[in-house]
């Protein structure tokens, strides 16, 4: 049983989270000690295949997992990014990234898959994602004899973490920590980078009817707050809070960042242009990012966090 | 008008056939494709462990499970057309589904998953029973009319909560919320609960066929035949209930199967409860079952609630009937 340590890091109850994977290092302190301590190795098992996963089980495989099913487009980007993205057999719709996850079968919708199709591929470990998935569902395959493993990575640790995890019950310990490794430090150098950077207000737009942003729990939150944003929502109480119009317009950010419908679309962000009275508006502050990039708990969240920090540089440079 | 019983039995044999067959068809039938022998071999204790699998743990209980809820809803369905006279009521129409969707809806909301949804749906609904008749029953007397009034009102109640609900949830919580609401029988567990409760049912209901034969044609005529109307207001409003609460936590809340097959057995059977009742169970059931093998297999893997198909079956099936009648 791997030692269990709460972790500083997060803000939200995940202690014991990231299990034996990463070592003592990982947990001290904030994102810079991260990268100032370089790439952790893991802590030695005595049984080289137990990781716990992010209800805080203990999932054990008594082989390296060979044959992968990954029930959401996240949880297939991470397989991937351990390294063990050969191994991954069922997939469910959505999962795009990387290219070749899209030739992979897919089990249906991760709201309701079809149970059959997965029982087909004989999965030996299924990475299920604890508040997509429906848990009947989940506890149906375990109960048919197939370890499920649980991800929900809520903070940068959280994304490293759950790498380190898969690449140990795949055994793709090499890959896997070398990619944990180098997200976290690029993650810790763009902390490090923007500590010192102007606060700015910033909104950013999940969705567009009803409109809704993310508050500072949110995993985009923490992406805003290491580029020195200010999320005029972060005191929201609600991970994804439904706002209106006017309540953006009192908060008049200096910056409105938006995903949107597709990879290019920008139609989100003309709406705002109609109040040409606000800061951001005027300054012409309007930024897409693609929502790929920044909302899924993947290592591509990098890229679209070096994106934020530009944009929000740019923000910066207009006042 | 009330049929010689030993006419009753020819039509329950056709759809007990009926319902054997949906039941193996839904079982030959899936996303994985398995052939009449892979079953064959099954049922005979051999197979692939893979076949076994298949239909041993995952078609057979849900066919199961499908086949007892359509049951439920129609028996219960038939039982509320009877308490209430009135030919639009449903196992639905008194909010009994909208306690057990709040209910439902409220433990997922808190993030507790399976079993506990299904007490605190069960729990919503009981809720709902009690609060309905208690209201309905009031200082003076009830009346149908009055206690479909009560329940309309108590199920708009239960509607506005809903949406509130949906509305403050997580963005993350909503999918499997409004599946929920949809109807869904991949969320079912062990079909044995509701099938007992089903067999069990119609055997308490046969002997009071007659009884119910008389009620139907209004309570003062009842009494006037000497049936103890009351008691037996209270024995089917409350049988109604558990048939309707069992089948909303088993699957979620199926709309349709409850109000319109009753009355497409009437028209085809005519309005015998002795035979009607039985009827329902098993054409529920079967109705059920071949909805449910469609939305598994229709645009597999994907998979569509099976609320969707049983209304897409049932409208024509029951426009049909209707315009033939006249």
């Amino acid at each position: 049983m791997p030692a269990v340590r709460p972790s500083s890091v997060s803000t939200l109850a995940s202690s014991g989270r990231f299990g034996g994977a990463l070592g003592p290092a990982a947990f001290t302190g904030a994102l810079l000690t991260l990268a100032l301590s370089g790439p952790v190795a893991g802590e030695a098992h005595a049984d080289a295949l137990c990781a716990i996963d992010d209800r805080e089980r203990e999932v054990c495989l008594e082989a390296p997992a060979r044959r992968i099913a990954a029930l959401s487009p996240g949880a297939t980007e991470l397989v991937y990014a351990a390294g063990a993205g050969e191994k991954v057999v069922a997939v469910v719709a959505f999962s795009d990234y990387p290219p070749e996850a899209k030739d992979v079968p897919s089990v249906g919708s991760h709201t309701r898959m079809d149970l059959e199709t997965l029982v087909t591929l004989t999965p030996d470990l299924v990475i299920g994602w604890m508040t997509g998935n429906p848990p009947e569902q989940l506890e149906t395959i375990e109960a048919l004899g197939m370890p499920v493993f649980y991800i929900e990575p809520r903070d940068f640790e959280g994304v490293s973490g759950a790498i380190e995890r898969l690449a140990l019950l795949a055994d793709t310990r090499e890959e896997g920590e070398r990619v944990a490794a180098e997200f976290l430090d690029g993650m810790a150098s763009l902390a490090e980078r923007y500590a010192d950077a102007e606060p700015i207000s910033v909104f950013y737009q999940v969705w567009d009817e009803p409109l809704m942003t993310i508050n500072d729990e949110h995993l985009i939150g923490k992406v805003l707050t290491l580029c020195g944003g200010v999320n005029v929502f972060g005191e929201l109480s609600r991970l994804v809070p439904r706002i209106d119009d006017e309540s953006v317009l009192a908060a008049d950010p200096e910056a409105i960042l938006a995903g949107g419908m597709g990879e290019e679309n920008r139609g989100w962000l003309t709406h705002w242009q109609q109040y040409p009275s606000m800061t951001a508006v005027e300054r012409d502050n309007l930024y897409f990012v693609p929502p790929s990039l920044i909302q899924r708990p993947t290592p591509r969240l990098l890229e679209g966090s070096r994106l934020f920090c530009e944009q929000l540089e740019r923000a910066r440079a207009k006042r | 008008m009330i049929t010689p019983r030993r006419s009753l039995w020819p039509p329950l044999a056709v759809l007990a056939l009926l319902g054997l067959t949906a039941l193996l068809v839904s079982v030959t039938l899936g996303s994985a494709a398995l052939s009449l022998g892979d079953v064959w071999a099954v049922a005979r204790g051999e197979g692939s462990p893979l076949a076994r699998t298949l239909i041993l743990d995952l078609r057979i209980p849900r066919s199961l499970s499908a086949f007892a809820v359509g049951g439920l809803l129609a028996v219960a369905g038939a039982l509320m057309q009877v308490l209430l006279r009135n030919p639009l009521a449903d196992p639905y129409v008194l909010g009994l589904s909208g306690g057990a969707s709040v209910g439902a809806l409220a433990a997922m909301l808190a993030g507790l998953g399976g079993a506990v949804i299904t007490g605190s749906a069960f729990a919503g609904a009981f809720l709902s029973t009690l609060l309905v008749f208690g209201l309905a029953h009031g200082t003076g007397s009830w009346t149908p009319s009055r206690l479909l009034l009560t329940g309309v009102v108590v199920a708009a109640g239960w509607g506005a909560v809903i949406t509130l609900m949906l509305a403050i949830s997580p963005a993350e919580r909503l999918p499997g919320m409004l599946y929920w609401l949809m109807g869904d029988l991949s969320y079912s567990r062990s079909p044995w609960p509701p099938l007992t409760l089903l067999l069990v049912i119609c055997l308490l209901l046969m002997p009071l066929g007659r009884s119910l034969n008389v009620m139907a044609r209004g309570p003062l005529q009842a009494a006037a035949l000497g049936v103890n109307v009351r008691p037996l207001e209270w024995t089917i409003y409350v049988v109604a209930s558990v048939l309707t609460a069992t089948a909303v936590t088993t699957a979620g809340s199926i709309g349709f199967v409850g109000l319109v097959v009753p009355h497409m057995l009437r028209l085809v059977l005519g309005n015998d409860q002795r035979l009607i009742l039985p009827a329902c169970a098993l054409t529920g059931g079967t109705l059920l079952v071949l909805a449910d093998t469609l939305a598994r297999t229709m645009i597999a893997p994907e998979q569509l609630p099976v609320g969707v198909i049983t209304a897409l079956l049932g409208v024509p099936t029951f426009l049909y009937l209707l315009y033939r009648s006249r």
